[in-house]
């Protein structure tokens, strides 16, 4: 049969429309998102500069000291431009960010952008461990808690996660130091290496462990190791305590259903039930918690970072609100921002591929 | 909340000594100094800029003066980076010799020109550390003609009234009389927003450039300050060749690393740890009295706390002994006298600490300013230890004579620039004065230049606090210029007692700067101004 000629070509034109089409619908929906974003990040740091600016806190005060006369004192007090009105000062403020200057942080003397390539990557490097822990913990506990409700095990499991959840990080961390540093001597104390290794490391990604092993620097590597290892623990603990608590209880929703009874009665095994059949269909909700957890660790936890004296993004942002230092509480704002805004997208990400549904 | 988590803490470090924790061998390197201390303080590296004392310690260590203090007797001036110096017959010039054939890091020589660009800066800057000299009459306007390099090696300053050499001589054993390497900083000199030179002020946040023992080779805020041994140091023998300072802020986390040896030296221990070094065998603690007084100001402009029976009866109600005993054990001295111990003009200790604990005479002053029935009053105060311990403290005792005592927590930049606005009733604070005589002090707390809202004095701690008397300014501006010691003594005896009746502040501690070290340490001197990196040996 002789294929007509114009019906190929009507068809590849139909196709192109089609992907023309597609691609049109996509670039709209990458432009609906990007502006919601965008709309997101000036909203949060309108908001935050205005509620930054009420604050009774007093940056020139932080710079020059209680000593200093009043002539000092007005003129810092411009140089800060802190003598414009307040949308002015706003104004100014995004325009320079959007040239990507985030200014000077008054308690390091040094760019704010500076300062987050080396705090941000410290956090980012103990919150990873930490929901790995979490994670690689909590999903197990609550799987196996789920099937064994009621047992033992499940209250095991349960009084476990209750002190995890309950217990302050800033106690744990200090219990943490005594037992395993002091008495045991199994980790590193305070700070994220050996005194004897402080400055060997030349930060290209700012993660220690990362830039010990390409500087091929084993000692190095396995002194942050010891280091990191406590912390991490203290914050995945908690973490596993609230992946464990919610994937039980999933777990023993998706339990009840009638699928798994069914896979029961026809032999499968219980293992074979619980993670080829129920756990797949918890895995879009856990995703959702997963990454709420980290998003929660990606923001700093101060009074972790106080005890193990690591140099991180929680006690930076803290310690520039005490200083009224805004250059600093606006960049951190649009930080912790964004690290929800990616998150938010890595999950959507993944439910379209976990979830058939949704493809 | 506090209590509690100290508690457990407590115990947990004290199931850690049973353990053996504290027999652990030093970890440290053997020709480095480590420290732990809390270093969120630090702002700037730039001596002109510098106002608390973590900073001041460390670039102390970097930099020399031109006038050093002894290591022992912080009353004693010795040769720094001028060999010597002489001053005028009318006491107005002041000629320093500067020492020939030093060199600066940069291998630029040590010069008169780069001494003379150091002090001129500091006026020029403005900051709190210019006070030094413009109370001596010095000022930026001046400056020019004031200071003055002669020759390469010779400086002369020119003040316009013959002050005691003793007492000017001081501003140049501090931060504000280092020798900065001038051409070093010059091409990073910047312009500020009025146009006016920087002076190198924003290089210098991050970067040191003079003559000294150590050198700054990094600093990474809130985490490391590292110095290095000045190998060409003109000064003699450094036996450390470096000083680490790592930063903790947790009391019971450095105590941990003490014990383990991960450090040589802890800075920030609170009463509990420090008790538990004293009692160990490994550790020690080394203490020094330092300048800096802890008190309670109230503000003249109220129209109780004005009243100077109310703030004689706020003086009794304090239990200073009992405290110095208890709470302050280790960290503080008990003291009423805005001339601190140590300083020429200090009272002797049976007059310096003249108040106790004693609540009928409280009661007595109280009913003679006609507040019997007592009054409520705010006090705030910052976070730090000891505040609020002694804010507490004082609250309980005050509210046995009917005074409602309302206490506000408040971050350090928020209680400053609310005394700044002579905006409070009752304030806890301390304050160090910047040279070991009474003048210094009395012409914070006690002179007053101006006492009118708009004078915006707010350098002088007796404007904020709105305290204006007549024969105070008098007395304090005669007592500087007599030559004769002991008639300069028996006038600030005179003023501090009257102080004691009349003035706005009740002062009730002296600070103790401990150290707690491992046993190995040695030699780690220090004194009311200065810590010496450079005698520690291990």
């Amino acid at each position: 049969m002789a294929v007509d000629g114009t019906a190929v070509a009507a068809g590849a034109e139909a196709a192109g429309r089609e992907r023309a089409d597609r691609l049109r619908r996509l670039g709209r929906e990458v432009f609906r998102q990007a502006s919601a974003v965008a709309i997101s990040l000036f909203g949060l740091l309108a908001i935050t500069f205005f509620i930054g600016r009420l604050l009774p806190l007093d940056p020139v005060v932080a710079v020059i000291g209680d000593d200093a006369p009043q002539s000092t004192y007005d003129m810092v007090y411009r140089e800060l431009g802190l003598d414009r009105p307040l949308w002015e000062q706003f104004a100014i403020y995004v325009g320079k960010v959007l040239q990507g200057d985030f200014g000077a942080a008054i308690n390091t003397s040094n760019r704010v952008a500076d300062d987050l390539l080396r705090v941000f990557p410290a956090t980012v490097e103990l919150a990873t461990v930490s929901i790995v822990i979490g994670v690689g913990l909590g999903i197990p506990f609550g799987v196996i808690a789920a099937v064994h409700r009621g047992t033992l095990i499940d209250h095991v499991v349960r009084v476990v996660g209750l002190i995890g959840y309950s217990a302050p990080n800033f106690w744990l961390g200090l219990m943490g130091l005594v037992v395993f540093y002091a008495m045991l001597g199994w980790v590193g104390g305070p700070g994220r290496v050996s005194v004897f290794y402080i400055d060997m490391i030349e930060p290209r990604t700012g993660f220690l462990l990362i830039d010990s092993l390409l500087a091929n620097e084993p000692e190095v590597f396995w002194s942050a190791v010891e280091h990191i290892v406590l912390p991490a623990s203290i914050l995945g603990y908690s973490s596993t305590a609230y992946i464990a608590r919610m994937t039980r209880s999933f777990m023993l929703e998706q339990l009840s259903q009638e699928y798994v009874i069914t896979a029961r009665v026809k032999g499968l095994s219980r293992a074979r039930v619980v993670w080829r059949h129920a756990f797949p269909n918890i895995m879009v909700q856990l995703v959702t918690v997963i990454a709420l957890a980290y998003a929660f660790l990606l923001e700093g936890a101060v009074l972790t970072e106080t005890v193990f004296a690591w140099p991180g993004f929680g006690r930076y942002l803290t310690l520039g609100l005490l200083a009224g230092d805004m250059n600093v509480v606006l960049a951190c704002t649009l930080i912790v921002g964004l690290t929800f805004i990616v998150l938010n997208l890595i999950s959507d990400i993944l439910y379209r591929l976990l979830d058939p549904r949704t493809r | 909340m506090r209590a509690g988590r100290t508690g457990l803490v407590a115990a947990a470090a004290a199931m850690a000594l049973a353990w053996g924790g504290a027999e652990s061998e030093a970890r440290t390197p053997r020709d480095a100094l480590v420290m732990a201390w809390n270093i969120d303080a630090i702002l700037t590296m730039d001596p002109a800029q510098i106002g608390e004392v973590v900073t001041d310690e460390i670039v102390n260590n970097v930099c020399d003066p031109l006038i050093f203090l002894d290591h022992d007797d912080p009353a004693k001036m010795v040769p720094g980076l001028a060999e010597r110096w002489e001053v005028s017959d009318d006491g107005l010039t002041y000629t320093f010799h500067l020492r020939r054939g030093l060199k600066h890091p940069s291998g630029n020589p040590v010069t008169a020109q780069d001494a003379e660009w150091s002090i001129r800066r500091v006026l020029h800057l403005g900051f709190g550390n210019a006070a030094q000299y413009t109370q001596w009459g010095l000022s930026k306007e001046k400056a020019e003609e004031q200071i003055r390099a002669i020759d390469d090696h010779t400086l002369q300053i020119t003040v316009p009234q013959p002050w005691p050499p003793s007492l000017f001589l001081y501003v140049l054993t501090g931060r504000q009389g280092f020798v900065l390497d001038r051409k070093a900083i010059e091409p990073h000199v910047a312009t500020r927003t009025d146009g006016s030179p920087d002076y190198g002020n924003a290089w210098l946040k991050t970067n040191l450039a003079c003559v000294g023992p150590y050198r700054l080779t990094r600093w990474t805020a809130s985490d490391t300050v590292i110095l290095e041994r000045n190998p060409n140091y003109w000064g003699g023998d450094v036996p450390m060749r470096r000083v680490i300072i790592r930063h903790v802020v947790e009391s019971a986390a450095q105590r941990l690393q003490l014990e383990r040896g991960d450090i040589d030296v802890a800075r920030d221990l609170n009463a509990e740890d420090l008790a538990a070094v004293d009692a160990s065998p490994t550790l020690r603690l080394n203490g020094a009295l330092r300048h800096q007084l802890y008190y309670i100001g109230a503000n003249m402009d109220h129209p109780i706390l004005g009243k100077d029976d109310v703030r004689m009866a706020m003086r009794y109600l304090v239990d200073y002994q009992g405290l110095e005993r208890t709470v302050m054990r280790y960290s503080g001295k008990a003291w009423n006298s805005f001339a601190p111990q140590g300083a020429f003009g200090a009272l002797p200790p049976e007059r310096g600490l003249a108040f106790r604990l004693d609540i009928e005479k409280a009661r007595e002053h109280l009913a003679r300013a006609g507040h019997a029935e007592g009054f409520t009053v705010k006090l705030m105060h910052g976070t730090a230890f000891p505040s609020p311990d002694i804010a507490q403290h004082f609250q309980a005792n005050a509210a046995k004579v009917g005074i409602k005592v309302e206490i506000e927590q408040m971050a350090s930049g928020q209680l400053f620039s609310r005394m700044r606005d002579r905006n409070f009733e009752l304030a806890f604070l301390a304050w160090s004065p910047g040279y070991p005589d009474a003048d210094a002090n009395a012409m914070r707390h006690v002179f007053n230049p101006d006492n009118r809202p708009e004078a915006k004095q707010t350098m002088f701690l007796s404007w904020r606090a709105s305290f204006d008397r007549p024969w105070f300014n008098e007395a304090v501006q005669r007592a500087r210029l007599i030559r004769d010691e002991e008639e300069r003594r028996q006038l600030y005896y005179e003023i501090q007692e009257r102080f004691m009746r009349e003035g706005p502040f009740m002062y009730n501690f002296q600070q103790i700067r401990q150290l707690a070290m491992r046993n190995e340490v040695r030699e780690l001197k220090h004194h009311a101004f200065k810590v010496f990196y450079t005698t520690a040996r291990k």
